[in-house]
């Protein structure tokens, strides 16, 4: 019966009041509510006790870039995680399109507009793939975009045959200004972080104040429910795969703007942070469900901690660990959460 | 009101001052109450009225916040459930939870230990023997080796009983132990349950079918509002006193009095909303016709698996057609998308309200506007919802159907099943549906909020819409419905119209198909 747990509807009083829970503080609720929040807070006072550089402007600048491609990649994947979808193969995305275009522009002399077109239809293609095999084929999308993930490693391997590819001379500017320009007017921060910006704010805009967003989070609510509603439930969730193989190629373009080189696997090291970023923001939302400003703050918090602790001269050691720990402890906050719900 | 029955030397379970709050609600107040051994206790009472608190508290899934329990004469310390089950109290959920791929030996054994070989390997010849016992005992068609997710849910619900008995409980509570049961394994159930007072069991039957009430048990517990109202033999109750205890107010009518009084008739002479003709589908649906008009409650009868719902998620287009025509309003509905047949005036209220109704964790507000956001725009060529015109909306139903929430903001989980029931009926109400589908959507509520929901398909069928009712509980279609379809076995075996409509004659057309 489904009676029990809460109703908190006092008989003869359908609406108003019993907001009495409300009143009364209660700690573990406010830390598991904010407790990501607080963290992020508390890490940037003791980061910039210990060491006044962190919180210099310049440091910012410089972790906002760093953390861009990164940014973009757990954007994406909110989309498909607020579905009930995971994705793994946009890692590979990254790597195989980071690969190829740097390939035609540098070794075959494409023009870069031309290489960059070929790239997005390329992660949209492999979207499109993708979301047919899981939406419309119904195969479980986690071993479905693995599969397609370990394809994608070997593509990129192909391209690139294992080698770093540099060529910052064969470059065009313009390109190079995709990754470390800084457009006019808005010089404050260079180009990736106002794409990653602009990307957040279309995104933020699709999954909480469209109709399809609703849907998007209705799916991942109750899939079911959502078709029996009429909703176009196996669209909307290719739909999910295309945005992501989208904004992987995003990802590619500032990535290898920024270094004007493409780096053999370089998608793999962003990939669990993504979806760190990505579950920490859901563990940071009221409901706990994934959303674009819970996974900003998710990437900036991960960004902030490997600054602090690169600056106070840890190393990678210290610094997986840390980040594994925040992860857990986040997790920890949200479960006690739940159980008190 | 007559006091609980005086602590005696037999007294089982002694339930003293229990009281358990919820942030914003006295789930259950100061409730008292004594269990003998041997006796089959009703417990009834409306959804929300406490009952589920109160076993959970027994079952040491809940902690009591005052009062305190006493077994055989000791205290009774519950911090887990695994104390209950050592204490030998065993409880059967209505929702079953037994698991489905292991076999029912493993069910039936679960948290007692397997035999073993070795002290390492599981004796699986032993632990079929060892199950097999409570199962002869309540003689049940069942084989131990067969996985429990292959049987139906009536010997689930054994199985279940099954775990009880092999724990040796003293004391058993069966949570809505009927639903989805027929007739015939209602009958199988009721003779178990004697069978086990008889050894000595006590049994607490917890159900909204009064019939079974007054056909079981031998004490009636009542509870309202948390509170108990009514500790009675069941003799010095009748069905009009015991849902006055149950509602706290004086009424209460019989399907037929209810057909009588609300001047239920034939189908009224209008044209026809929804046509099906021969409609067949791989789910068991075979050639089916029927046509439902404007202003019409159609019912639809048969046995638990007569293929009901099969028919009309085939009409709506959730499950694929084979053959045949759907025609709303003369338009041909083609594909099997819901969608269409939405567009085409069509709503399909599931069986299921949690996994096919509502979105739980959606808010009620978002849960009512879900089939008819694109009406909702802020603008209308900007697809985004305008939270105003939402609220708007949902207020005004939560208002129109008395959905009990505190405001439109609440999360769909933390309603009653009534009211998550009405939550699904708005929804479909604010798509504008002219043909309304209710699939059992009086399941798991109780009386004044099944009268609601009979109300309210009234209140359609005046307002021109078509309705189509499914329900296991006959009495609910002769009290509502204009005409009742009966199926057997995917096909629409008999039709009974206006005075026809009566229990005896569906039930009739049921078993004489066999």
């Amino acid at each position: 019966m489904a009676e029990t747990n809460t109703v908190p509807v006092p008989p003869g009083s359908p609406k108003g009041g019993s907001e009495s829970s409300r009143s009364n503080f209660d700690p573990l609720g406010f830390i598991s509510t904010y407790g990501v929040f607080i963290t992020l807070v508390a890490c940037i006072v003791i980061f910039s006790v210990l060491d006044s550089d962190f919180i210099e402007i310049d440091n910012l600048r410089t972790q906002l870039g760093l953390a861009a491609p990164l940014l973009m990649l757990s954007l994406g994947l909110t989309v498909v995680l607020a579905m009930g979808d995971f994705d793994l193969s946009i890692a590979g995305t990254l790597s195989a399109c980071a690969a190829a275009i740097v390939v035609l522009i540098v070794n075959h002399d494409w023009p870069w507009g031309l290489a960059v077109l070929v790239g997005i239809a390329f992660g949209l293609g492999i979207g499109a793939i993708n979301g047919l095999l899981v939406s419309y084929v119904e195969m479980p999308s986690f071993i479905t975009t693995l599969a397609t993930f370990l394809i994608l490693l070997g593509v990129e391997y192909m391209i690139s045959d294992g080698r770093n590819i540099t060529g910052a001379a064969d470059m065009p500017d313009l390109y190079r200004d995709l990754g470390i320009g800084k457009p006019e007017p808005f010089t404050e921060f260079t180009s990736p972080v106002w794409i990653a910006a602009g990307l957040a704010i279309i995104l933020w805009l699709l999954m909480s104040k469209t109709e399809l967003g609703r849907y998007m989070y209705a799916i991942g609510g109750n899939s079911e429910a959502a078709r029996l509603s009429g909703i176009n439930v196996k669209a909307l969730r290719a739909l999910g795969f295309v945005i992501v193989g989208f904004v992987a190629v995003v990802a590619a373009v500032s990535q290898t703007a920024r270094t004007a080189s493409s780096i053999p696997r370089v998608g793999i090291s962003l990939l669990l942070s993504a979806y760190a970023a990505a579950f920490l923001g859901a563990a940071a939302s009221r409901k706990g469900l994934f959303n674009v400003p819970g996974t900003v703050l998710g990437v900036i918090f991960l960004q902030a901690v490997q600054s602090g602790l690169t600056i106070l001269g840890y190393d990678r050691d210290i610094l997986d660990i840390s980040r594994g720990s925040i992860l857990v402890l986040a997790m920890l906050l949200t479960a006690l959460g739940a159980r008190r719900r | 009101m007559t006091a609980t029955a005086p602590a005696t030397l037999e007294s089982l379970l002694e339930v003293s001052g229990v009281t358990k709050r919820y942030p914003g609600v006295l789930a259950v107040d100061d409730v008292s109450l004594s269990l003998e051994s041997g006796q089959i206790v009703g417990l009834v009472g409306k959804n929300g009225a406490g009952k589920s608190t109160l076993i959970k508290i027994i079952a040491g899934a809940e902690h009591a916040d005052e009062g305190h329990l006493q077994l055989n004469g000791e205290p009774l310390e519950l911090h887990r459930p695994h104390d209950a089950t050592d204490a030998g109290l065993a409880f059967v959920h209505q929702d079953l939870q037994d698991v489905g791929d292991l076999s029912v030996a493993e069910n039936v054994m679960m948290g007692l230990g397997y035999p073993r070989k070795m002290g390492l390997f599981v004796d699986w010849a032993e632990l079929y023997r060892r199950a097999a016992e409570p199962i002869d005992r309540l003689e049940a068609d069942i084989d131990p080796r067969e996985p429990v997710g292959e049987l139906s849910v009536a010997k689930q619900r054994l199985v279940m009983i099954a775990r009880g008995l092999a724990q040796q409980a003293q004391l058993l509570v069966l949570d809505e132990p009927s639903a989805s049961l027929t007739d015939e394994e209602i009958e199988h159930l009721f003779a178990v349950v004697r069978r086990l007072r008889d050894d000595g069991i006590t049994v607490v039957y917890v159900s909204h079918r009064l019939e079974e009430i007054f056909e079981l048990t031998e004490r009636v517990i009542v509870m309202r509002n948390g509170q108990l109202v009514a500790d009675e033999p069941t003799s010095a109750l009748n069905r009009a006193s015991l849902i006055s205890h149950i509602t706290g107010h004086e009424h209460a009518q019989t399907a037929t009095e209810r057909r009588a009084s609300r001047e239920v008739g034939g189908r009224p002479d209008t044209e026809a909303v929804l046509e099906v003709e021969g409609i067949s589908a791989d789910t068991g649906v075979r050639d089916c016709t029927f046509d439902v008009r404007k202003g019409e409650i159609l019912g639809l009868g048969g046995l638990m698996g007569s293929g009901r719902t099969e028919l009309v998620r085939a009409v709506f287009g959730a499950d694929y057609r084979q053959e045949g025509s759907v025609r709303v309003h003369g338009r041909e509905i083609h594909g099997n998308h819901p969608s269409e047949s939405m567009s085409a005036g069509l709503a399909l209220l599931p069986e299921d309200r949690k996994t096919q109704g509502n979105i739980m964790d959606f808010s009620v507000r978002n849960n009512i506007t879900l089939a008819s956001l694109d009406r909702h725009r802020v603008r209308p060529r900007v697809p985004a919802p305008s939270p105003r015109s939402e609220k708007q909306s949902a207020d005004r139903r939560i208002d129109r159907l008395s959905i009990a929430t505190p405001n439109d903001r609440q999360l769909v989980r933390l309603l009653s099943g009534g009211n998550q029931q009405k939550v699904v009926i708005a929804k479909w109400l604010e798509q504008g549906a002219d043909v309304l589908i209710f699939d059992e959507p009086t399941i798991g509520v109780d009386v004044d909020g099944k009268e609601e929901i009979y109300d309210i398909m009234e209140e359609l069928a005046a307002e021109g819409k078509a309705v189509v009712f499914i329900s296991s509980e006959f009495s609910e279609l002769v009290g509502v419905c204009h005409r009742v379809l009966v199926l057997h076995e995917g096909k629409i075996v008999g039709e009974l119209e206006g005075d026809a409509v009566t229990e005896p004659a569906i039930v009739e057309i049921c078993y004489s198909q066999h």
